[in-house]
């Protein structure tokens, strides 16, 4: 090993690179693109919406009527602003076609004698009505409505209960509570659970969950491996034996590790460079990134190593500067979905979970995002890199031996 | 001892044979010209030599060792394809090189002086014969004692060219042993000490250019210029007809006889003659002699 010769080979391969535009896009270019686009269809706080309801309810006399539950309806706010939009009409055709030409989100209609049925105990009906042309939508507007008017029904359900409770207290004996061996307080309970067996209540950990920036920003990572990394080598070193200037550097003193450390160098600077480029534009923007661990590194320094292997074994099988280029970018396009790079796993049909874990920038970027955004401990990575790490080793090995046999046949 | 001795030489690409048992010998200090046409296997000597290819069968030895990585250092070799990188500046290019065959470093600046090189342009804005001579520079890093020209002055303007020839003048005053290959007679001519030339992979006939010449005998030979038609009814007439731009050689025995045939076939077949002279004989007409054909 000719430690003059790797270092000259690295800054042969920098020089070059800063003056290739193309080269410069993929660096510097590339991830400013995508934390830009993907930061800002999904990343930040999305604000609280309001939606546009239209109801259709009937005059009534009774003490609590549809009219009241509109009135709430129109007063209640998330985060300081309005739920709903209420609209009213007349009757149910024309809410509906309000509904369909998109005027209104969701229509609910409080059937007659919703008020009496109500304030004498008996059941009330309530129907809904939603556009389900776009499912997304649906969903959330749905969950909007259903949502708030089942919080509603539970708070009817607490104030008749205490009210079923107070006529109890007043007309049961005491002597007979006693006699089997109960406290009101007791029965105050059983009832309660009686009408709301679970109580569910929503609480948040701080940490656990990743913002969809910091996904991308490592999904970014992932893309560098599937394309830049890959290109970079093979590519590299086809360009030196069409020049020529391959046979020369076999023919010098240099040895073939010489050059493919010096090469293998210069691509993981260059990419090392974009992953940071990447990291920062992305705090700097969007005020949320990923700092990896030592730990993290060595999972993106593994990575690479392997892409690069990849990249320079097809290249030397190939031996054509535009196949290596099909082919990288007809393996790495349907990777970056099915090795869970800007997908995430759980979204990912079940037959391609094996492709995640088992193909190794899928696996190493899944360890990545285990440990740097779900603060997963380092001994759950650890097996996996050094599984990554043979494998790589495997890749290496067969790259390089495809280097020689290429070199020692150059004519 | 020979500064490159080979002996019974041969090399294929697949089936093809382009080197048919090669025997030569380089003298240290001379400069070695390969005169033949494009295809004779030159190239294919020459990276035999200086990058190490592969051959199937023969014997070569540098100042009497036998060719390995090791004496690939005595050799500089400047190949017809650039090998500087383009988007490098000369220097920057001269510096990786330096680098690979751990040439000091202050060898950069002196090489950069000496070729008048203009060391922060890039080298795909140079001329052709800054590039040459940049690649000159690359080869002359770690001061080979054998210099390797592959066809030096191809596509190059006159100037170029005169200037680039003064230069391996000068190496070989230096003491360099140079063998350059070329199909320019006229280079051959002018450099070489010593000529061999090569056809289809065989070396078909050594000397210096006056020996070389001296081969034809008494043999002279007749220019014909002008619009000239009827070469194919001569070459009926005369075995050795050499067809160029404007003008045909021809291989005569005794010019006083051939001159009225010659003339009467041309203008039989409808030339405008401008000029009929008997000249003397060039290293191309040796090549007609020996092979039937021009250089070019
Ligand atoms: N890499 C190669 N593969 C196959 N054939 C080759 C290769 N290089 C040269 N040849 C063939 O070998 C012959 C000699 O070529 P070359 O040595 O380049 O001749 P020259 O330099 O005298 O023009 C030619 O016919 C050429 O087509
Ligand atoms: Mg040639």
């Amino acid at each position: 090993m000719k430690l003059r010769v790797i270092k000259g080979i690295i800054l042969k391969d920098l020089r070059e690179i800063r003056r290739e535009k193309m080269a410069l896009f993929w660096i510097f270019i590339f991830p400013i693109m995508w934390i830009t686009l993907f930061g800002s269809i999904w990343g930040g706080e999305s604000p609280p919406i309001t939606l546009k309801v239209g109801v259709v309810y009937y005059n009534e006399s009774s003490p609590f009527t549809a009219y009241d539950v509109v009135g709430i309806m129109k007063n209640v706010t998330l985060e300081g602003v309005p739920l709903f939009k209420v609209s009213e009409f007349k009757n149910e055709s024309g809410a509906i076609e309000s509904l369909k030409s998109g005027r209104v989100d969701a229509v609910v209609v409080f059937s007659k004698g919703f008020g009496a049925n109500v304030s004498g105990g008996r059941q009330a009906k309530i129907y809904m009505y939603f556009d389900k042309t776009d499912p997304q939508d649906y969903q959330i507007t749905s969950g909007i409505v259903k949502g708030f008017f089942s919080e509603f029904e539970k708070e009817m359900k607490k104030r008749s209960l205490e009210m079923q409770f107070k006529y109890m207290e007043a007309y049961i004996p005491k002597e007979i509570i006693e006699r089997h061996n109960l406290t009101v307080e007791q029965i105050r309970e059983y009832m309660l659970a009686s009408a709301e067996p679970l109580v569910i209540e929503e609480k948040t950990v701080e940490g656990e969950t990743a913002t969809p920036i910091q996904f991308y920003v490592t999904s970014f990572i992932g893309i560098q491996f599937l394309f830049a990394t890959m290109l970079t080598i093979g590519n590299g070193t086809l360009e030196e034996i069409e020049k020529g200037t391959l046979r020369r550097i076999a023919a010098s003193p240099a040895t073939a590790w010489d050059f493919l450390l010096g090469k293998m160098l210069s691509t993981f600077f260059i990419i090392m460079i974009s992953i940071v480029i990447g990291i920062f534009y992305s705090r700097l923007v969007f005020g949320e990134t990923i700092y990896p661990s030592f730990l993290g590194w060595s999972l993106i320094f593994i990575a690479s190593l392997f892409s690069m292997s990849l990249g320079l074994s097809i290249a030397m099988l190939t031996r054509s500067i535009k196949s290596t280029t099909a082919i990288v970018n007809f393996i790495s396009m349907p990777l970056l979905f099915l090795a869970g790079i800007v997908l995430p796993e759980s979204v990912l049909p079940s037959w391609a979970k094996p492709i995640v874990n088992y193909f190794p920038l899928g696996r190493a970027l899944k360890d990545l995002r285990l440990l740097e955004l779900y603060n997963r401990p380092a001994s759950e990575i650890i097996p996996d890199l050094i599984w990554l790490s043979l494998i790589t080793l495997g890749a290496l090995t067969i790259a390089v031996l495809l280097y020689n046999w290429v070199v020692k046949r150059l004519e | 001892m020979y500064a490159v001795e080979i002996k019974n030489l041969k090399k294929s690409y697949g089936d093809f044979q382009a080197l048919k048992g090669i025997d030569l010998e380089v003298e240290e200090g001379e400069i070695f010209g390969l005169l033949g046409p494009n295809g004779a296997g030159k190239t294919t000597l020459m990276r035999i030599l200086a990058e190490g290819l592969k051959y199937d069968e023969g014997e070569i030895r540098i100042f009497g060792e036998s060719i390995s990585k090791r004496t690939r250092r005595l050799i500089g070799y400047v190949s017809q394809e650039s090998i500087a990188y383009n988007l490098l500046t000369v220097e920057e290019n001269l510096n990786f090189y330096a680098d690979l065959y751990d040439a000091p470093k202050k060898k950069v600046s002196e090489l950069i002086k000496r070729f008048n090189l203009p060391p922060k342009k890039k080298a795909k804005e140079l001329s052709g014969g800054f590039k040459r001579r940049l690649n000159l520079a690359i080869s002359l890093l770690y001061d080979p004692k054998i210099l390797i020209l592959d066809e030096p002055s191809t596509g190059l303007d006159v100037p170029s060219r005169r200037k680039l020839w003064e230069e391996i003048k000068q190496f070989k005053e230096e003491g360099k042993t140079i063998l350059l290959a070329t199909h320019y007679m006229e280079e051959a001519e002018i450099l070489a000490d010593r000529i061999a030339i090569i056809n289809e992979g065989k070396i078909i006939a050594v000397g210096t250019p006056k020996e070389l010449k001296e081969m034809l005998g008494e043999e002279s030979i007749v220019q014909v210029e002008g619009l000239l038609k009827g070469a194919e009814k001569l070459k009926n007439n005369f075995p050795r007809v050499l067809e160029k731009e404007n003008s045909i050689r021809i291989h005569v025995k005794e010019p006083r006889q051939a001159l009225p045939k010659i003339i009467e076939i041309l203008i039989k077949e409808g030339s405008q003659i401008k000029a009929v002279k008997v000249e003397e004989p060039t290293l191309e007409d040796v090549f007609l002699e020996l092979t039937g054909r021009g250089l070019e």
